[in-house]
């Protein structure tokens, strides 16, 4: 299937008026996101960006896509998890805002909710895979959550280099084997593909924790092909995101899932950084007993001092009614946790990646039984043992994101502020990509501040304006920036 | 204390009281001066008692004796014999209405005074555990005369449970140990108004809480707000904070003291004494070190623990800290004193027993509260009154 003949890809073409309406909602509640549409308007700063973008398909990622189409970019986009698409809002990108289902007019976006690993990958492909322009098939620029659009083009490139694709390690996980086969699929096809398409990209702006992680490990080991900016890292992103977003759509996700009462539950976190930190204070406002596990001493203490006990998975696994991974690492709750769980405790991850929970060590469980009880809701049954029946417990979104999967995931004022510097970044590395060497950066100070500056009205919120002699006092100027860079907030 | 300065302005009108004897025991604290000053703008004349031996503060009943020509009777630290006869002493004038706060007043009264007892047609109870033992009292037939349970209505429960309890308890014993509650396993036994003021209160300083709880609903309610919920069996072993706030007894025994980890500090916020086995603790001590700071006294246990006891178990927050902020007193005193003067003015329509605050003084008091404070609120319309009160409109 090539590019050419598949100008998209979603679920339902006719959702498309819903998910205008939404996004006509949405652009409301995203003034930051709409305030840089209109700053940049009349420049088209990013007129002959070709943006590949790999981003949970959903309503405000559609008010950010018509932001960089509205001021001068092209765009294909995929999400960056199977079940994250809302595909009124997939359809609704995909016909565009002068287009109707009959005669759509939007950008190829590859998406639907519940895609296979094998459609997940193939959506990422097409997404990267542009009409040929005579020298090249790629984009020049990427925008990525969670790195897995750059990791395609970087393994495309590096594999291109070694002459051939590994064979998968026996112990490799499923989706890494689907990977492999893709790419050994494009290296027969289309030789040379990816290390021409590294070479014309000028830069990458990642989203997610997860995703700057890979791009300093990458940095570090000398193996990153073009610079990135690393958006997550901005206050207006991690801080808001990470916490605010997470505080929101947590127990959304969880309600949805389940409508289980969180009121005197006993929850764990298991995280205690932005992202835990937002859940906590979220469970805790619902009435719930909420307990953190930790690794870090530092965020351990903090935890502590705000008042929740700190203890191990080990030590609640048999009390606790919720459990919540937020960890961005992997193993973090076991097949064999879950077979001493409590009966029906429910189990879900809000990191970014499906490796907090060992689905793939609950499947294998000899005896389990799965029962779907609706879409993204898993009953998981342990075989009856010692005479007893066995428990059942209740796992969200099959272990992925339960905040995207089983509700929407970040309301659009917070998505507000992470996608503006989304935004920004990519007009700083497309259009000063001279500027940048191959590294991962943050944006800078002032543009943070910037950011936030264009989400105050909104909320009604009255800034207080330093005086000359006050801004002399402690050192900065009038317009800021206000803090040092490495002041944590 | 804006409720009881317009009552003071209202009542020098009005003189409700004028040419009755009021007896009260109360704790001397600078809002009770205020109390006993209302009374008496409304035309009483009054004599007053400390509610407890540890809670006086000498200046203020020294300035009300001096100043403002109170009988007063209470000095700081007497011992148990003389905090009976201070009351006895204020008791002496022949009272027509009484004050109570804790029943001590009210039980002398009917104990040592019978003589007076004749004279007595009402009074009110400013605690809960005092109602319980008038409730006592009347289930018996003891009682001699009506009594207004001044202690309990629903502005009250909150304004003065919740957050007066709740912000003096913390009070009293960071002042008496400063110590840091953020982080800290704090066990709150009791999840009434005020058990849930102390323990909201801890959790928004930090703690990790801990509630105990007899009753099956408040427990419930304690577990929906998030608070773990355990037997103080268990949570003798992980509390490093234990506040009482039962209005109970042996709350915290030899058994809970036992496995209490080193260094457990045990306030008690209710009104009696008798909620912390003080003479428990005594026994299983090899060595007390009083007075290791103000209102702290550090019992060695002799196997490497040792458990640092606030305030003798009496009243952290009075005697540690300063007792209920004034707006609460104000609140407090200001029902007490609108359901005395209603007293007053329907002298021998009550019969002998514990009658609740009526209604609409508690709403009285709390619209004049928050006049004060320039908080206006909405009014039933008409339509609105009819709605609520019609069985016949449905949806």
């Amino acid at each position: 299937m090539s590019a050419d003949q598949l100008p998209f890809q979603v679920a339902d073409l006719s959702l498309a008026s819903f998910g205008r309406k939404e996004i006509q909602l949405a652009e409301h509640e995203m003034p930051g996101l709409m305030a840089v549409r209109a700053e940049y308007a009349p420049s088209q700063p990013l007129r002959g960006a070709k943006i590949t973008g790999s981003l949970h398909m959903t309503i405000q990622t559609a008010v950010l896509i018509e932001t960089l189409t509205a001021i001068g970019a092209q765009v294909r986009w995929a999400s960056c998890n199977i079940f994250s698409t809302q595909d009124h809002a997939a359809a609704a990108v995909a016909v565009g805002p002068d287009g109707t289902p009959d005669d759509p007019r939007g950008i190829p976006v590859f998406a639907w909710k519940g895609e296979t690993l094998e459609e997940y990958w193939e959506c990422a492909e097409l997404a990267l895979t542009w009409p040929d322009d005579g020298t090249n098939t790629g984009p020049n620029m990427i925008l990525d959550d969670g790195g897995d659009a750059t990791l395609f083009v970087h393994k495309g490139a590096e594999y291109e280099q070694a002459g051939g694709v590994p064979s998968p390690a026996a112990d490799d996980p499923e989706e890494w084997q689907i990977i492999l086969d893709r790419l050994r699929n494009s290296l027969a096809d289309h030789p040379g593909k990816w290390t021409a398409a590294a070479k014309n990209i000028r830069g990458v702006t990642e989203e997610t924790t997860t995703g700057v992680h890979r791009l300093y490990e990458m940095a570090k080991d000398g193996t990153l092909l073009f610079p990135a900016i690393n958006v997550n890292d901005s206050v207006t992103k991690s801080k808001f995101d990470n916490k605010y977003g997470c505080r929101h759509s947590l127990i959304d996700g969880i309600k949805r899932g389940t409508d289980v009462l969180i009121g005197g539950k006993v929850t764990l976190v298991c995280g205690y950084g932005d992202v835990g930190k937002g859940c906590a204070e979220s469970l805790r406002g619902q009435g719930a007993r909420v307990i953190v596990t930790e690794i870090d001493p530092i965020c351990a203490l903090q935890a502590a001092m705000d008042g929740y006990q700190v203890a191990t998975l080990e030590d609640v696994v048999g009390t606790a009614d919720i459990f919540v991974t937020a960890t961005g690492n992997r193993d973090v709750i076991t097949a064999d946790h879950m077979s001493r769980m409590k009966h029906q405790a429910i189990v879900g991850n809000i990191g970014h990646f499906d490796n907090e929970i060992d689905m793939t060590g609950l499947a294998r469980t000899p005896g389990v039984k799965r029962t779907i009880i609706k879409p993204q809701v898993d009953e998981w049954t342990f075989p009856a043992k010692d005479g007893r029946d066995g428990h059942a417990v209740i796992v969200l979104s099959e272990g992925r994101l339960l905040n995207l999967g089983n509700a929407t995931g970040h309301p659009s004022f917070v998505m507000s502020n992470s996608f503006t510097n989304q935004v920004i970044a990519q007009v700083e590395l497309f259009t000063k990509r001279d500027e940048y060497d191959v590294a991962v950066y943050t944006l800078p100070k002032h543009l943070d501040e910037k950011v936030a500056r264009l989400h105050l009205d909104a909320l009604g919120v009255r800034l207080t304006t330093l005086s000359k002699e006050q801004a002399d006092y402690i050192g900065v100027t009038v317009d800021g920036p206000y803090k040092p860079e490495h002041y944590r907030y | 204390m804006p409720l009881m300065a317009g009552l003071m302005r209202r009542f020098a009108d009005t003189k409700p009281f004028d040419g009755l004897r009021i007896a009260a025991c109360l704790h001397i604290t600078a809002e009770t001066a205020m109390m006993t000053r209302l009374l008496q703008a409304g035309g009483a004349a009054v004599s007053l008692a400390a509610s407890n031996p540890l809670s006086t503060q000498d200046d203020i009943a020294a300035a009300l004796a001096v100043n403002h020509g109170i009988a007063v009777f209470a000095r700081a630290g007497i011992d148990r014999r003389g905090y009976y006869r201070h009351i006895e002493r204020a008791l002496s004038q022949g009272p027509d209405l009484v004050i109570d706060d804790g029943g001590d007043l009210v039980n002398t009264l009917h104990t040592r005074a019978t003589a007076l007892l004749d004279n007595v047609k009402g009074g009110c109870e400013s605690t809960a555990t005092g109602v319980l033992r008038l409730r006592r009292m009347a289930a018996e037939g003891a009682l001699a005369f009506p009594v207004i349970a001044a202690h309990d209505t629903a502005a009250k429960r909150l304004v003065e449970g919740t957050c007066g309890t709740g912000q003096s308890a913390i009070d009293g014993i960071l002042r008496a140990t400063n110590t840091l509650l953020a982080g800290k396993a704090v066990v709150v036994a009791g999840f009434g108004a005020s058990g849930r003021g102390v323990a909201e209160r801890a959790r928004g300083l930090g703690a990790q809480v801990i509630v105990t709880e007899v009753d099956p609903v408040r427990a419930l309610d304690a577990s929906l707000r998030g608070f773990r919920v355990l037997p103080m069996e268990q949570a003798a072993a992980f509390g490093e904070v234990f506040v009482t706030v039962t209005g109970s007894c042996d709350v915290i025994t030899a058994d809970h003291l036992k496995v209490m980890r080193d260094g457990a500090i045990l306030a008690n916020a209710g009104h009696f004494d008798v909620e912390i086995d003080v003479r428990a603790l005594e026994n299983l001590a090899v060595a007390v070190h009083q007075g290791v700071r103000p209102h702290v006294d550090a019992y060695d246990l002799g196997d490497g623990r040792t458990v640092l006891l606030l305030a003798e178990g009496r009243v952290v927050n009075l005697v540690a800290g300063e007792g209920h902020p004034p707006e609460v007193m104000d609140l407090a005193f200001g029902i007490e004193a609108l359901a005395l003067a209603w007293l007053a003015s329907n002298i021998k329509k009550l019969p002998v027993g514990v009658h609740d605050v009526p209604a609409d003084i508690d709403a009285e008091a709390a619209r004049l509260v928050l006049a004060a404070s320039g908080t206006t609120i909405d009014a039933l319309t008409p339509a609105q009154q009819a709605y609520l009160e019609s069985w016949r409109i449905g949806s």
